[in-house]
């Protein structure tokens, strides 16, 4: 806490400082030779990503781990992707947690146009081999996958998994029980949605209702039997609460979305310890502890810099 | 820490959540202003910070501008069309555009928002210098006053009530829109307004909405007061 707060203080102290010295300083963002750090500072780094639960955490996890390597941190959370990928590829942001289809489908339709053939399947390797080659053309290298992997996934309500003794999707098309679905608005027509759960699995779906993807309105719809199969993120913390289980996705429909550092590549030719400490990370994160992490922030509504704190201690990766 | 913030002193029950966490999710909740005291003091500095220098920037162009174009008609419909165009530009792609040449920086939303305020503030200068009547610039004239002291002394204190006025409504107006800056990272308060809105999170959209209200009165209140401190002769004058 009170080192956050610290940080947290500088960061500001940094901002306004910037202000000031707005255009004359063109490496603003704190990076004052830190006495403290001693031998152990290395420069400035700026953390970006998109801003919401998960990606907070896993900014101030990527963000973390490097302050222990000695790094400068400063973290700036956009509204989109689009928004920080220039950034990145110029070298003004230095790393960003990415969901390794989620990249790969941005870089692809960049590079090949929004009609160009997807990159990505469910694969992890085929996947990252693909994306890494798209991720290179624009400066911009990914580190090692983590475990955790944040898909579109199906859930029903546990009453309804246990009655119908369903625990994955080939369970629920082999029942041939009539299903409505409650997800995105564009779920009618994709292969990771209903086009797919109806003609991979067979699922009789009768009714695609637009209640967003994960939303509140689609989990009380479920629990309400408004539907009886509801779209949900494999990360949500909530879904236990809720009362949903996850309906395991065995024929691998969705494309994997592990979550992956992408760095600068010049920049981490110039600091080649930042894949060590991230990897580390990676090896350790998996889809629980994610959701687990996710849930302590949107239910308990912890600070995510709190959690991620709490995270690396526990698994021993700070120090 | 979480000693102080309690409600139940009972930490062996799980039971009765704090009114912030997900289950209660109330709009009020002191307890939440209390956990959060330190991110909403450091978002609340960020935006006045961004809220004051917008508008100073805007300030500073719009007299530049005001004064090249006043005595020459075309300029000045051009002026007044060219800053009411650049308003109506949508701020997520201002931002993104501008984020292309300063990075994820305050100086986008600075130079963004400065922009945006053009649209009252240019306006309004050239009212408060229109407004100077012209037997007052014809007396200093000929009280031997050159162009750059007429300015300053004559027509700048006169022009200043009507130049306070707009002002006034830039700054309420960039107030609110500081907030878009959450786009490139920079939002001031917004950026924990756009997290509260995503995740439902009540206490923080009301917080943070009621902390946005209450800057924008204190600032109306100090311009208010500096208008009335350097403009003595307005007090008193019924009109």
């Amino acid at each position: 806490m009170d080192s956050t707060t610290l940080r947290r203080v500088r960061r500001v102290a940094a901002t306004l400082a910037c202000g000031v010295a707005l255009v004359a300083l063109p490496a603003c963002g704190g990076d004052d030779p830190n006495p403290q750090s001693g031998d152990r500072a290395k420069g400035p780094v700026t953390v970006s990503g998109q801003n919401f639960t998960e990606m907070q955490i896993l900014a101030e996890l990527y963000g973390q781990m490097l302050e222990d390597e000695g790094y400068d941190v400063t973290q700036k959370l956009v509204d989109t992707r689009a928004v920080y990928m220039d950034q990145l590829s110029s070298n003004k942001v230095q790393v960003v947690p990415e969901y390794l289809a989620g990249i790969g489908d941005y870089l692809n339709t960049q590079a090949n146009g929004p009609t160009a053939k997807p990159v990505t399947s469910n694969n992890v390797e085929q996947t990252l081999d693909a994306v890494n080659t798209l991720a290179e053309s624009v400066g911009v290298t990914l580190l090692e996958p983590a475990a955790a992997t944040d898909q579109n996934a199906y859930a029903v309500t546990k009453e309804f998994a246990e009655k119908n003794d369903l625990t994955t999707l080939s369970d629920l098309g082999a029942a041939k029980l009539p299903v409505k679905l409650a997800a995105a608005p564009d779920c009618k027509d994709r292969q990771d949605c209903a086009k797919g759960l109806r003609e991979v699995y067979g699922i009789d779906i009768t009714e695609v209702l637009p209640l967003g993807f994960g939303s509140r309105e689609g989990k009380d719809a479920a629990t309400g039997g408004e539907v009886q199969l509801v779209q949900v993120a494999t990360t949500d913390g909530a879904l236990e609460d809720d009362g949903l289980v996850l309906l395991e996705d065995d024929k691998g429909l969705q494309p994997a979305q592990n979550l992956i550092p992408a760095v600068n590549s010049q920049w981490l030719e110039d600091n080649p310890d930042v894949s060590t400490a991230l990897n580390e990370l990676s090896t350790a994160l998996t889809t629980e502890d994610l959701a687990e992490l996710n849930a302590k922030v949107d239910v308990d509504r912890e600070k995510p810099a709190d959690v991620a704190k709490e995270y690396l201690e526990d698994q021993g990766l700070l120090g | 820490m979480s000693l102080a913030a309690g409600v139940t002193p009972s930490p062996l029950l799980a039971a009765d959540p704090p009114c912030y966490a997900r289950s209660v999710n109330a709009w009020i909740c002191p307890e939440y202003v209390e956990k959060y005291a330190p991110e909403l003091v450091d978002a609340t500095v960020q935006h006045v910070y961004l809220t004051v220098t917008s508008v100073a920037l805007g300030l500073v162009l719009a007299v530049a501008l005001a004064l090249f174009a006043r005595n020459r008609p075309r300029m000045r419909s051009l002026l007044m069309g060219s800053t009411t165009i650049v308003y109506t530009i949508p701020s997520l792609a201002m931002f993104s555009l501008l984020a292309q040449a300063t990075g994820l920086s305050p100086t986008t939303v600075i130079v963004g928002l400065g922009l945006y305020s053009l649209a009252i503030l240019v306006r309004n200068v050239l009212a408060g210098l229109d407004a100077v009547p012209d037997e007052v610039i014809e007396a200093a004239t000929g009280l031997g006053y050159g162009r750059l002291r007429l300015l300053t002394r004559v027509e700048a204190p006169l022009a200043t009530p009507i130049v306070m006025a707009g002002l006034r409504v830039a700054t309420v107006s960039t107030v609110a829109m500081v907030t878009l800056g959450t786009i490139v990272a920079y939002g001031g308060l917004g950026n924990m307004l756009a997290n509260g809105i995503d995740d439902s999170f009540k206490a923080q959209v009301l917080t943070t909405s009621v902390l946005c209200v209450v800057l924008a009165v204190l600032l109306d209140l100090v311009l208010v007061a500096f208008t009335r401190l350097v403009t003595p002769w307005t007090r008193g004058v019924a009109t």
